[in-house]
């Protein structure tokens, strides 16, 4: 099992293996699925913008949406993936918030628009999304068959 | 059972939960003051030998990688910090509240510590942001203890997760707080306000401990260091801390502008620099266990 945490990212395309993060709470899961080469990746996105540190950026790139899913790709690319990214499945997971009529601390929101930003600059769409809301959810990913299971304390385990 | 039963036995609770140290009630009441000094903190510390090996086990572990091992705790409490001996002394004495799982919360073993200890970190720089200046020592401390009352209250949420999650799912509950309230009568940070006072915790702390929900409703006096910690639980939560199935389903008082001047867009980096302080406090206090085996 590969266990990532905040700022982490990791690709595998062993059969049985298992990608998780735990607790996103305005973070984002992005899951990157190659149906060709049978090769799940998963980074977890803490912050929209790596211009507030450069030093973190480099030392962990997945911290940041600009740089995180560039280095998912190029992770995955080192795996027999396509360096465009095209042809893969895209789905997202987290971006909550706490409850606030006036969503003063949308963080949630702004990673899942930069992410989308940089996903549609490469010409790729997220084909299912489970975000927003007031939950916090931890993810697995199934290399075998691409399965994207959520689930969060006090609730039963969802797929999307 | 009938509310006011269920209220009598939170309350008989709280008077079984073991009391703090001497020495953890003395540093809290030390870190309260501005400008104490290391050597306030050493005579404590000395005076407790369970502590002080406690503390000479951390500052010893390879984490801290000093040349030669120590026996100072003079020089122990130098290396470490204030709120890392703080924070040694309430896992050490209070662990019957801190590293027990939730049920009532569906949170695992520790989770409350990680929750607390990121709250108090970021209520620290949080505090830094306030109008008028607040204590950063205390705002830290007030964050480790900001959810003692749940550690009570969970046995009795223990049957209501599921329902109060669907009250909040499909709107018939605005947040935890008021399911906690629906069901039992009483709340986390009530049951906490109580607690600190059975365990006599200085002021501000049973403010904080009593209103870190609705920090407007606070002594006009505390209120900005209330208000601190408010904000640094929301952030721990929304950095991914919660304690379990609560996480994220709090208020936000948006009222804190007018105590910390913290606009939306300096969020960011105030949870990176959380982010940063928390892991190096947390390899320190793991550090501790490793050590002390």
């Amino acid at each position: 099992m590969i266990m990532l945490g905040v700022g982490d990212l990791g690709a595998t395309n062993l059969p049985g293996e298992v990608i998780k993060t735990f607790a996103l709470g305005s973070c984002v899961a992005v899951v990157l699925l190659d149906p060709k080469t049978k090769t799940v990746g998963m980074v977890h996105v803490a912050l929209p913008d790596s211009n507030i540190d450069k030093n973190i950026a480099l030392k962990r790139p997945g911290y940041f949406a600009d740089t995180g899913i560039p280095a998912l790709i190029d992770c995955m690319t080192r795996m027999g993936c396509k360096r465009d990214g095209k042809g893969m499945i895209v789905k997202l997971v987290g971006g909550a918030k706490v409850i606030d009529p006036n969503d003063t601390f949308n963080i949630g929101e702004q990673n899942v628009l930069a992410i989308k930003r940089i996903l549609w600059a490469r010409g790729m769409g997220t084909l299912a999304e489970d975000i927003g809301g007031n939950i916090s959810r931890s993810v697995s990913v199934y290399a075998d068959a691409g399965r994207v299971l959520i689930s969060s304390p006090g609730r039963s385990d969802w797929e999307i | 059972m009938g509310s006011a039963k269920i209220q009598a036995e939170i309350l008989e609770k709280i008077h079984t939960i073991p009391p703090l140290s001497q020495s953890a009630s003395r540093l809290m009441e030390l870190m309260a003051i501005p400008n104490h000094s290391v050597d306030d903190i050493t005579r404590i510390v000395q005076c407790d030998s369970a502590l002080t090996a406690r503390v000479l086990a951390v500052v010893n572990s390879i984490a801290f990688s000093l040349m030669e091992p120590t026996t100072s705790i003079a020089r122990a409490i130098t290396y470490l910090g204030d709120r890392i001996v703080l924070g040694i002394a309430l896992d050490f004495c209070a662990s019957s509240v801190f590293d027990k799982p939730l049920k009532g919360y569906e949170s695992k073993r520790g989770a409350l510590w990680d929750h607390d200890l990121r709250v108090a970190i970021a209520s620290r720089e949080v505090a830094r942001l306030a109008k008028e200046k607040i204590g950063l020592d205390i705002a830290f401390t007030g964050g480790i203890l900001h959810d003692i009352g749940k550690a009570v209250l969970s046995e009795f949420l223990k049957d209501y997760t599921k329902d109060i999650l669907d009250g909040i799912d499909n709107g018939t509950i605005t947040d935890y707080l008021s399911a906690e309230a629906a069901k039992l009568g009483t709340n986390h940070c009530i049951v906490g306000g109580e607690m600190a006072r059975v365990w006599n915790l200085p002021e501000p702390l049973p403010e904080i401990i009593r209103y870190h929900h609705r920090p407007d409703e606070a002594n006009k006096s505390s209120r900005a260091l209330v208000y601190a910690v408010h904000l640094g639980d929301i952030i721990a939560m929304m950095a991914g801390a919660g304690t379990g199935a609560d996480a994220m389903q709090y208020q936000l008082d948006t009222k804190y502008i007018d105590y910390i001047d913290m606009p939306p867009n300096l969020l960011p980096e105030v949870m990176l620099r959380v982010e940063k302080e928390f892991k190096r406090t947390r390899s320190s206090l793991f550090a501790k266990k490793e050590g002390a085996q």
